[in-house]
């Protein structure tokens, strides 16, 4: 079978299955006996067995297999979990992780055997059967019998409790009085089964050969339309015995239990007056099929009992064909802005109230279209995170530190291709923090603090922003410490030294090679981190900062915007430059007399409501020739980023609009402040500044 | 056109000849997506001093270099006959380069084309790889990667 098309889906859900297993692993360690949890296991470690089996993956799918034997030991209570299992089960994980990435590499799952991991295994069951490891499977067996019976009495005759009316009625007696008798049946299809509607008809289908359906429960046509549960009840007038029906109904694929029995169409009237449950009259001979029926269906009737929600209704798309709708969009809204500047410029030509509301609604529904688009990118951070609290538990282990990572706002929501890179980052700073940050238990006792150390990962969006923010309550950045270093290192000099506030020296930590661990272990320290943490931030739009209390701890904020094509834009003008400053950073703008600026350490600041905020002539920083001659006032536009403020003096303002951020491409090194340019709709360009470059 | 070059059997390549100054360059076609006036030119503060900024092409940001600049001569005097040429480079995308004038479009052999008998000769700002003769006329021609190429000192 040809089955390299499946192969991304294949990716996507044996990702999706690890996350799943490793989650649970980690519950188990903490709650030993939590069964649902040991039950979630083993349906993932069962379908992930499934699906690279499907693939022809036979090494994962062995590896699985005796995965999924332990499990089905532990469900028995034949043995217990212990932290050496938990480990064992970690080790399997990483395993099929290296799978995974041969198959994601070159569409083969490699040739490693894992042949310890599988031995360590296999020594687990026998330990517990008090066995050879060979016959492993036969107590797994064994199990799974009373299992599905047990299933199997959730699963009621549905078409005991099937209220007939009266046209019915008299069909099932016609039947009768023709000389045929009535079988009620309920099937089960398997959960996961996705034609639900094909399955049935193929049931009918089979039983029709034997006779005529007289009633369906649901309606034939909601059959049809698939409006149905897990389950469908129906009833069929034949000639023939039960016995020879039943067979063809469960050869359909994908069927899980088929329940039937002959029904008389006195019961139906009896059953009205009295309501007797779905128990009370089962006449025990035409019940042996259905029990034949169970243990073939046992397989799968196992993944039944699952409580799990159903899935929501998703379509998996090529994050490519995204990108170049975005990139449609972002022409309609050039397009459109174009469209907005003719109209607001030749108004004598387009004096029609019409038009100009046309314009308008042309307006929304560009913005609307291009919300939606922006909506269909954003993917949860979850798909990122959720992969440290398994990392920090290994740290824990390897560092020999006892921590715990607490992470809120995994529901936050950022750009696709964002998230795809904001992981290494993120992932360099819990180590970092796990590493450099957290004390050991002895000292955090002695400091007073719980021995075990915390980890925060917490993220929000603000505004045009999605913050995260990683922090730890170890003991924070010793900032002299940094300052010796960085002296001994010859980063700075002790003159530069001592001009230097704790915040400038922080960030001295984000110098490239800059590594404050006291010895190089695997886990940080080789000075390649903070830089690189901070360079790949940067390269996403965003920007990180650091703040720490010696000896309280300390915590990096990661500030990323939430979007990399489209935003709402301040358009300023600065001589007869156009630039344009991102709303979400704009705190307010200000017309401020010249003579109201108030000199600080020799820069211009101004005071506003409370507070002393710097002054940053754009003309200047962008290279422009002076005034010849100031004017009285300055228009300021008051930006903002975390707790900072600064004031930009600009000329003129044009005006709030959307714009299209286009990248400068790779030939020219512009300075970090112009982030990109924008075409506006007469075809004249402008640039954007990146106003957290100027802190 | 096409049909010549496969007649010929011979590896020809046809270049855009260009005047900057007095002397005539040519550039192999092959890397020229467009040939547009002269629009206008958004400055960029901050880069590299031959570059003049940036030019709307059609909905697309183009960076646009002047390559008199970049080979260190006197700057670029706009006329009616100037033109900004599009060069498309793998990976790298799209820029634009300034000359005075787009002459003609001539097919050499690599039989007419003369390299420097010694590399060492040219200087780190010269971006010619092989002096091509067109009748009685010669043409530098550019090494596009060398023109583009950015050194690592900028």
């Amino acid at each position: 079978m040809d089955v390299s098309q499946y192969l991304e889906i294949f990716i996507d859900e044996t990702n999706e299955h690890l996350q799943n297993l490793s989650d649970c692993i980690m519950v188990l360690e903490k709650e030993p006996d939590n069964k649902d949890t040991i039950n979630e296991i083993f349906r993932a470690a069962h379908s992930l067995k499934g699906m690279a089996g499907t693939m022809g993956f036979k090494r994962m799918q062995h590896l699985t297999h005796d995965m999924e034997n332990v499990f089905q030991e532990v469900r028995s209570d034949k043995i217990s979990v212990n932290s050496k299992m938990i480990d064992l089960l970690f080790e399997c994980l990483d395993a099929l992780d290296k799978y995974l990435e041969n198959v994601k590499e070159t569409s083969n799952e490699g040739t490693e055997d894992n042949e310890a991991i599988i031995k360590e295994l296999n020594d687990f069951i026998a330990q517990a059967s008090g066995e050879t490891p060979a016959p492993v499977s036969e107590p797994a067996k064994e199990e799974k019998q009373p299992d599905s019976s047990k299933e199997e009495e959730d699963r009621e005759k549905k078409f005991l409790k099937v209220e007939l009316d009266e046209v019915e009625k008299t069909a099932i007696k016609s039947a009768e009085e023709a000389g045929s008798k009535i079988y009620g049946f309920t099937v089960y299809i398997h959960q996961d089964c996705l034609l639900k509607a094909a399955r049935a008809f193929l049931v009918f289908k089979a039983v029709e050969e034997f006779g005529e359906i007289i009633i369906y429960r649901p309606s034939s046509r909601d059959i049809e339309d698939e409006k149905f549960e897990l389950d469908f009840t129906f009833f069929l007038a034949s000639a023939e015995d039960l016995e020879k029906i039943i067979p063809g109904t469960l050869a359909v694929s994908e069927i899980d239990v088929v329940l039937a029995e002959e029904v008389k169409s006195s019961d139906f009237n009896k059953k009205e007056e009295t309501a007797v449950s779905a128990e009370a009259a089962p006449a025990p001979k035409e019940q042996e099929p259905a029990k034949k029926a169970a243990p073939a269906a046992a397989n799968a009737g196992k993944k039944q009992a699952a409580n799990k929600p159903v899935t929501s209704r998703t379509v998996r798309v090529d994050i490519e064909k995204l990108d170049a709708l975005m990139n449609q969009v972002s022409e309609l809204i050039i397009a459109k802005n174009s469209l907005v500047s003719i109209s607001a410029t030749e108004g004598g030509n387009f004096e029609s109230q019409l038009f100009h509301e046309q314009i308008e609604y042309l307006e929304r529904i560009t913005t609307s279209l291009h919300e939606s688009v922006m909506k269909v990118r954003m993917v949860p951070i979850e798909s990122v995170v959720n992969k440290f609290p398994r990392m920090i538990r290994d740290l824990s282990r390897k560092l020999n530190k006892s921590m715990e990572l607490y992470m809120s706002g995994e529901d936050t929501e950022l750009d696709r291709t964002v998230v795809d890179q904001i992981g290494d980052p993120l992932q360099h700073l819990l180590r970092n923090s796990a590493d450099h940050g957290l004390e050991s238990s002895e000292i955090r006792t002695q400091r007073g603090k719980p021995a075990k150390g915390s980890i925060y990962l917490n993220a929000f969006q603000e505004g045009n922003n999605v913050i995260i923010e990683v922090s730890d309550d170890g003991n924070g950045i010793d900032t002299d410490a940094v300052r010796e270093k960085a002296i001994e290192r010859g980063v700075i000099t002790s003159d530069q030294a001592d001009g230097m506030s704790q915040k400038e020296i922080i960030n001295l930590l984000f110098m490239p090679s800059f590594s404050m661990a006291k010895k190089i272990t695997d886990i940080s320290g080789r000075g390649v981190g903070l830089d690189v943490v901070r360079s790949n931030i940067e390269a996403l739009g965003g920007d990180v900062e650091v703040s720490s209390k010696l000896g309280e701890g300390s915590k990096f904020t990661v500030r990323l915007p939430l979007t990399l094509a489209i935003i709402q834009a301040l358009m300023v003008e600065i001589r007869d430059e156009k630039y344009a400053i991102a709303l979400g950073s704009i705190q307010n703008i200000e017309d401020i007399p010249v003579n109201e600026i108030r000199f600080v350490e020799a820069k211009e600041v101004i005071h506003l409501r409370g507070l002393v905020i710097p002054i940053i002539r754009l003309d200047k920083i962008l290279e422009m020739e002076p005034l010849e001659k100031e004017p009285e006032s300055l228009t300021v536009v008051v930006v903002k980023k975390g707790d900072n403020y600064a004031g930009l003096v600009v000329d003129n303002l044009i005006g709030q609009q959307e714009i299209v951020i286009k990248s400068l491409g790779k030939f020219i090194k512009a300075n970090k402040i112009i982030s990109g340019a924008t075409i506006l709709g007469d075809g004249e360009m402008a640039l954007i500044l990146d106003v957290n470059t100027l802190f | 056109m096409e049909n010549g070059i496969e007649i010929s059997g011979k590896s020809t390549k046809q270049y855009i000849v260009v005047k900057i100054g007095s002397e005539q360059y040519g550039l192999d076609i092959s890397y020229i997506d467009n040939i547009v006036r002269m629009q206008t030119i958004t400055r960029v503060p901050k880069v590299q001093t031959y570059f003049k900024g940036i030019i709307n092409l059609r909905g697309e940001v183009v960076p646009v270099m002047s390559i008199r600049l970049k080979m260190l001569l006197a700057d670029d005097q706009f006329t009616d006959a100037s033109r900004i040429i599009i060069l498309k480079i793998e990976e790298q995308g799209t820029i634009g380069i300034i000359v005075d004038e787009v002459k003609e479009v001539v097919e050499l052999a690599m039989d007419d084309i003369d390299r420097p008998a010694q590399k060492s000769k040219l200087d780190k700002n010269s971006f010619i790889f092989g002096v091509g003769k067109h009748g009685d006329e010669l043409i530098s021609l550019f090494d596009i990667n060398a023109v583009v190429d950015e050194p690592d000192n900028a």
